[in-house]
């Protein structure tokens, strides 16, 4: 006999899953410190591969300038330049990636205190129907 | 007004029945649409170009996500620039990489826009992008926006690039890059663009997000008349473009932006889903679908009963008489 609350519940609960689930259960599965570090690193990586390549792509079209003048450049200058600009970008990022963060973590954890009330309500249904079971055996 | 709403709420009724077969069709016409202005920019390589190609790459794009369409989109324009020059499709590359490493990676859900920008550029209707955008989305879409017009003004460059003729040596591709990269950066069109494109987002985000009556209609007219003077100082200051196809192109955009906006108005999202799960007796498949409220044209019988004109007789009375 189909319990039609049940299947209810548990259509809400896949429902819910199939929409927002993923993404909110792979978030929910770190610490908050974690996810956040976790970002973090992702954009560290981005960011350098990002910044090597605008370089890459600066010194192949500065390249006739740069092969002429290999001998007269300053390179501590130059060397410091590159570097401030990568560690200015790295803080910018790093504080936008921070605020998505916590905003993505609070969100998932809001997911996942909600998927965990409907899911208890599922539970309850299931011991309401192993009662009704054990009830229906003692008779 | 009236009409509009029975017929939106008719199409949303249509489109929730027949969800599993709209949104393939759907798809496939975008991604169509999408490979053929690619090949109508950059045909340089005729077995890309053929119809094949581009309806394998279709029906690809149709049922897979959104972000299948932009890689493909992306493989495509590249492997049509390496037929022209090698040194250019890696530049595409770096550049596609770059965007994605740099914007995409934070704003994922518009990666779309990367893609649909230079298209709507090619239709000569770009300017409905900020104005869209500005209605559904939030400041941060500047940024995919901007890579989708630098894409286009890069096609644009590689196009003008592949015209002139060079040789195969290292020097002759060290001057083919330098002139696309050149040209994109110093391209001062493109800078407008960029700058009234930002602006008019903003104008319509800004206004659309305040309290008053109709702030989504006044917001896209708003960015419209931004977008216009935006252009309008753009050719004041650095001479470019001209400033009546733009005029044109940005009341047509502004007017299919409000016809968008108002279909999309009112969607929850909400359409038919089908699930699976398991208990420990049943297997259940369930189809979900939304309870849709549509609207039912109220019919007011109104009753009249003349009153007798005087001095008039009918036909009855007068036989009487």
């Amino acid at each position: 006999m189909l319990n039609e609350k049940k299947v209810r519940v548990m259509t809400r609960l896949a429902l819910s899953e199939k929409k927002h689930g993923k993404e909110n259960f792979n978030i929910s599965k770190y610490y908050k410190s974690d996810y956040i570090r976790y970002s973090l690193l992702k954009t560290v990586l981005s960011v350098t591969i990002g910044y090597a390549l605008i370089l890459g792509m600066l010194a192949l079209y500065h390249a006739e300038y740069l092969i002429a003048n290999a001998v007269k450049l300053d390179y501590n200058e130059i060397g410091l330049y590159v570097l401030g600009i990568y560690l200015a970008l790295l803080l910018v990022y790093s504080g936008i990636t921070v605020v998505i963060a916590l905003v993505r973590y609070a969100r998932a954890s809001r997911f996942e205190k909600k998927y965990g009330n409907v899911l208890g309500r599922l539970c309850k249904l299931y011991e309401d129907e192993a009662e009704a079971k054990q009830e229906g055996l003692g008779k | 007004m009236m009409l509009l709403l029975e017929i939106k709420e008719k199409i949303k009724e249509i489109y929730y029945r027949n969800k599993p077969y709209v949104d393939p069709v759907w798809k496939f016409g975008m991604a169509l649409a999408v490979f053929m202005v690619i090949n109508l920019q950059l045909g340089y390589d005729e077995r890309l170009t053929s119809f094949p190609v581009v309806l394998v790459l279709s029906l690809l794009a149709a049922f897979t996500g959104p972000g299948a369409l932009v890689f493909l989109a992306g493989a495509l324009a590249i492997a049509q620039v390496f037929s022209a020059s090698m040194l250019l499709a890696v530049v595409v590359a770096i550049v596609f990489l770059l965007m994605y490493c740099l914007v995409l990676r934070f704003t994922p859900r518009f990666s779309y826009v990367i893609v649909l920008t230079p298209i709507l550029f090619v239709l000569k209707l770009p300017y409905c992008v900020p104005l869209l955008l500005g209605t559904i989305s939030a400041p941060s879409a500047i940024l995919p926006m901007s890579c989708g017009i630098i894409t286009y003004y890069m096609f644009l460059a590689i196009q003008a690039a592949s015209n002139s003729t060079f040789g195969v040596s290292i020097e002759d591709a060290l001057n083919i890059y330098k002139i696309v990269v050149g040209s994109v950066f110093s391209n001062k069109e493109m800078l407008v663009c960029l700058l009234a494109f930002a602006a008019a987002l903003l104008i319509t985000y800004i206004i659309r997000r305040q309290s008053f009556n109709h702030a989504f209609e006044i917001g896209i007219i708003a960015g419209a008349i931004v977008l216009v003077l935006g252009f309008l100082m753009g050719s004041m200051v650095f001479s470019v473009g001209e400033i009546l196809p733009v005029a044109i192109g940005t009341l047509i955009s502004a007017l299919l932006a409000i016809v968008i906006w108002f279909f999309r108005m009112g969607l929850d999202y909400t359409a038919v889903e089908r699930v699976q799960f398991e208990d420990d007796d049943y297997y259940y498949y369930v189809k979900a679908v939304p309870k849709i409220s549509v609207t039912v044209p109220e019919k007011n019988v109104k009753r009249i009963n003349h009153p007798k004109k005087p001095g008039r007789v009918s036909e009855q009375e007068f036989d009487e008489d």
